[in-house]
């Protein structure tokens, strides 16, 4: 699963450590996040959604052809 | 973290106590039999362990109790949902790992010729940690 994350989060002039106390996580989540070498509980993506007032499906991109590839 | 850690104090106190009765017993038992030969160094062992774990969460909770920003991020650490993932990931991986260790020394000690009785308490407990793992597999069908 791809996502938006570092974009969105720059884009909204956030820093990481700042997203990471709000969403009570550790920075390095929030980093793995951006990198895309961690995939977030459904509860996490609800969480950075409402965070930046947008639908999880515009920040994680599902990649259905990826997946069935697996 | 918790506020209240008197049970702390109480783990290495007894810790303390035990410790010390280890030492006690090597000093003053001069011939011991049976099991007064191991029991100074179990009492010693625990005692250790005990004592370091009450004091480490002791000072642990001193350094923390005046720092806000520290006791908070701990606590994100703690309950970080990366962080859990990373830990029953390596959990899983040591336990594959110890199914076959376990397995290559219960065959060392068959064919080493190890007492009957030893060998049996080994696969015993190996058979019981592996239908822990099928009995927890089990309720996690029904429960998720």
């Amino acid at each position: 699963m791809k996502n938006r994350l570092e974009e969105i989060r720059k884009s909204h002039g956030v820093k990481q450590e700042e997203l990471a106390a709000a969403l009570e996580v550790s920075r390095q989540t929030i980093g793995s996040l951006e990198n895309g070498r961690y995939n977030p509980s459904i509860i996490l993506a609800f969480k950075i959604a409402r965070y930046f007032n947008m639908d999880i499906e515009d920040i994680f991109i599902y990649e259905e052809d990826e997946n069935e590839k697996k | 973290m918790k506020k209240n850690n008197y049970k702390d104090y109480l783990i290495a106190a007894l810790g303390l106590i035990l410790l010390i009765c280890g030492l006690v017993i090597i000093k003053k038992v001069s011939e011991p039999q049976d099991i007064m030969r191991a029991l100074p160094y179990i009492f010693i062992g625990i005692g250790c362990g005990a004592f370091g774990q009450g004091m480490g969460q002791i000072i642990s909770y001193r350094v923390v109790k005046n720092n806000p920003d520290i006791l908070k991020q701990i606590e994100i650490e703690k309950k970080d949902e990366r962080n859990i993932a990373i830990t029953n990931y390596a959990k899983a991986k040591a336990y594959d790992m110890m199914i076959y260790v376990f397995g290559a020394l219960m065959v060392c000690f068959a064919l080493m010729g190890v007492e009957f009785i030893e060998v049996i308490l080994l696969v015993c407990a190996y058979l019981f940690v592996i239908f822990y793992g099928v009995y927890c597999r089990s309720k996690y069908e029904k429960e998720i």
